[in-house]
């Protein structure tokens, strides 16, 4: 069941993991506790990094678009912050699922109507939005270690991970291509994927 | 509903997720979990990172690679321009590049039908000898397509390079074909 005190078509929760969840449940509280007198934006902006990373992985997967994908992010997070203050979210511990039903049902929307936004943005400042690239990612990868490790994988893996990721294309899909089963390009991508990340490691390592 | 636990979400289930390989529910749980857990969630992130590195390695023309027809057919039409060169089985031929090829690509044609295994031996007059061992290939396809890193041959000057096609079972080996390769700078 949501949380939100306007009905909702998302019938589901959110099983959290503890660890990570109980920051954003307490950033939620914060934010509602000051509502609607006034904003708390360092933790309306610490909540919108934590998440927004989240959103966007999950709008590239179901849109294949780096700027849709952006675009989900940016509405979600307005949303939410929407919510958060009205006091529309009764449960601070379901902010997680908020997010989630509200990035599954714009996807649907989107999909559905081929509209892709419905904006809110004048009602609130896009500073609070994080950037595509979070500031605290991983590192970027070497573009040359990365040329050298896969110049150096077996012939087969190398070309199974070409042609998986040149368009993000299934195990069957490039099986097909190459004449083999797609279990037999699962098992070569699997190997190739994890040849591939030894080796960038032990560069790292020996930088 | 069933809980993802984080243990579970190990690469070859992140990779399937990410690929569309896993049926409806199961993609649905993964979603669920990956809202949940910042580590799963930076884990995808750096999958999909390596994807799109990979991509852009491979757009940039830094690998040399053995491909399939259908595949180089797809860049093609993703409207890349791509240099090609047709050779029959012992053929030769004077090539070269230009500053504005993508992709440089060599249909070795050859009968393997029955072959189990293939290597591809290379002996370059700049580079020395190498030996691609095992290459993907569809016996049914009549042959081979090579690509060769662009990035490599744009820094080559008047060169040779000989490539053998060699049957590997077991310890036997037999030479399916050979070709030339005369480079010319443009």
């Amino acid at each position: 069941m949501f949380s939100v005190a306007t009905a909702s078509p998302y019938a589901f929760r959110v099983t959290l993991e503890a660890s990570d969840v109980d920051d954003d449940v307490a950033l939620a509280q914060r934010i509602i506790g000051c509502a609607p007198e006034r904003r708390d934006a360092a933790a309306e902006a610490e909540l919108c990094r934590r998440l927004g990373p989240r959103i966007r992985l999950y709008g590239i997967k179901h849109l294949r678009s780096e700027a849709a994908a952006a675009d989900l992010m940016q509405d979600v997070l307005i949303l939410l912050l929407d919510k958060l203050r009205e006091g529309a979210v009764r449960e601070p511990s379901q902010v997680v699922s908020f997010v989630l039903g509200t990035a599954r049902q714009t996807v649907i929307d989107w999909r559905r109507s081929g509209a892709r936004r419905t904006r809110l943005l004048e009602k609130f400042p896009i500073d609070l939005l994080p950037s595509e690239s979070s500031d605290d990612g991983p590192e970027p990868i070497d573009a040359q270690r990365l040329r050298g490790c896969l110049g150096a994988l077996p012939e087969r893996e190398r070309a199974v991970l070409v042609m998986t990721f040149y368009d993000d294309r299934p195990a069957d899909a490039v099986a097909a291509e190459l004449g083999l089963s797609a279990g037999n390009v699962r098992v070569i991508r699997h190997r190739g994927l994890e040849r591939l990340r030894g080796c960038m490691a032990a560069e790292e390592g020996a930088a | 509903m069933t809980r993802a636990k984080c243990s579970d979400l190990q690469t070859q289930e992140l990779t399937e997720y990410w690929l569309g390989e896993l049926d409806e529910a199961h993609e649905q749980r993964i979603d669920e979990h990956l809202f949940a857990c910042a580590a799963c969630s930076a884990r995808l992130g750096a999958l999909v990172d390596l994807g799109a590195a990979i991509r852009r390695t491979f757009v940039e023309g830094w690998l040399s690679i053995v491909l399939p027809e259908q595949f180089l057919r797809r860049i093609i039409d993703a409207g890349f321009q791509v240099r090609e060169y047709h050779l029959p089985a012992g053929g030769s031929v004077n090539c070269t590049i230009t500053p504005d090829d993508d992709f440089v690509v060599s249909y070795l044609r050859a009968p393997l039908q029955g072959v189990k295994r293939l290597d591809v031996l290379i002996d370059d007059t700049t580079s020395g000898k190498h030996r691609a061992t095992d290459v993907a290939f569809d016996p049914a396809a009549g042959g081979l397509v090579t690509m060769t890193s662009t990035a490599y041959v744009k820094s080559l000057k008047q060169s040779q390079q000989r490539v053998r096609l060699v049957a590997v079972d077991g310890v036997e080996e037999r030479v399916v074909a050979d070709y030339t390769f005369n480079h010319y700078p443009s």
